[in-house]
């Protein structure tokens, strides 16, 4: 292994658990929290039916515990860090759209009920995280279960 | 052979799940998470209390208003070392106005008279508590704590009053609370006035600690 590969599967472990871990802590904060506070959260965008902003409230948090810790421990790895480059994207569209509104969202609803930062700081980070996601993605697989089942099938193998 | 490799993922995916859903909802069950807290206009004590207590009450309950003079006391009493946070929890299946109490309660509060006004509704209980149509008392408290009637009332009709109420009341279902009033102090429950009394006995040795 040369020196340039050492240093992208650091990155891409480094990405798996900064990405990783602020999902599985927005989503834990979220799904501790009554789902009524988040789904408010929801409602302050004005982009879904209010009929539906409890479902979602209901369903992120878990998606996003359950994503993170996939990444984190590094399952599906290139399927998570897509499915999580997916959420990212859709929670920028979200913001975007508050942004260009201008609508009053007092809380972005990204880390449970707490006032947080400003959507313009908030769309920001995310950008930060979509790079990180992609670094998981593309150099992600290092001390991951996917190259420990790999390995385990080759050892297992005959021959 | 990659349909090995495929099962033994998701096999792995699956208890990582499962492990997951329980420690959350271990999590939820033991209220561990952080509180959100009330407005400010009903937190008292200091942030970095020591004791810090989330009292859950219905404005129509007799059991509540009897609590009322000791946690008034015990607020006295451990000033520096103690913060409320009150929170709403109306039953309104059996106190049919004790939601309205509330929001007028919290529209008190925007106006800086939460206290005095949660006393009114506290001392008069019986004139309000059940009566069929709206009670006039909820204005005429305002009268007489001369707020500003007319954004009292538009306050009390305001998505953001009604959330908050509605909040406190979700969050309360989550911490298993179902009796008013109840007391989580330091993370532990108190239901009713002679359990938080139990409680209070101990705060001393709480802040040796």
């Amino acid at each position: 292994m040369n020196k340039q590969t050492g240093i992208k599967d650091l990155l891409g472990i480094a990405a798996r658990f900064i990405v990783g871990g602020a999902f599985i802590y927005a989503g834990w904060l979220k799904a501790v929290a009554p789902a009524e506070e988040f789904a408010y959260a929801i409602e302050t965008y004005k982009a879904v039916p209010a009929s539906l902003t409890i479902f979602i409230a209901l369903v992120v948090p878990w998606l996003e515990i359950y994503l993170g810790l996939f990444l984190i421990t590094g399952v599906f790895t290139a399927y998570s860090a897509l499915c999580l480059g997916a959420t990212l994207l859709g929670f920028e569209g979200l913001l975007l759209q508050a942004i260009i509104r201008k609508l009053p969202v007092t809380s972005c609803g990204c880390f449970g009920a707490s006032k947080g930062n400003s959507l313009s700081h908030e769309f920001i980070q995310n950008l930060v995280l979509l790079a990180f996601t992609a670094l998981a993605w593309k150099y992600g697989r290092k001390l991951s279960i996917d190259s420990l089942v790999e390995s385990y099938d080759q050892s297992e193998s005959p021959g | 052979m990659p349909a090995k490799k495929t099962a033994r993922k998701i096999l792995i995916s699956i208890m990582l799940a499962f492990a997951a859903t329980l420690l959350t909802l271990l999590c939820r069950q033991f209220s561990i998470g952080p509180a959100r807290p009330s407005p400010a206009w009903r937190t008292f004590g200091p942030q970095t209390a020591k004791i810090q207590i989330y009292e859950y009450t219905d404005f129509a309950c007799p059991a509540c208003r009897a609590a009322e003079g000791d946690m008034k006391n015990v607020i006295k009493l451990y000033q520096d070392s103690v913060r409320v946070n009150f929170k709403h929890y109306p039953l309104s299946t059996i106190h049919p106005w004790s939601f309205h109490a509330a929001a007028y309660a919290d529209c008190a509060g925007k106006q800086g008279k939460f206290i005095e006004y949660a006393a009114l509704l506290f001392e008069n209980q019986e004139k309000w508590a059940r009566t069929k149509d709206k009670p006039k008392e909820f204005s005429e408290f305002a009268k007489k704590l001369k707020l500003d009637v007319p954004a009292l009332e538009a306050c009390t009709e305001e998505q953001d009053t009604i959330r908050q109420v509605q909040l406190d009341v979700a969050e309360g279902d989550l911490r298993g609370v179902n009796a008013t009033p109840t007391f989580i102090i330091n993370g532990k429950r108190a239901v009713g006035g002679t359990q938080f009394l139990e409680q209070v006995k101990n705060f001393d040795n709480l802040l040796k600690k």
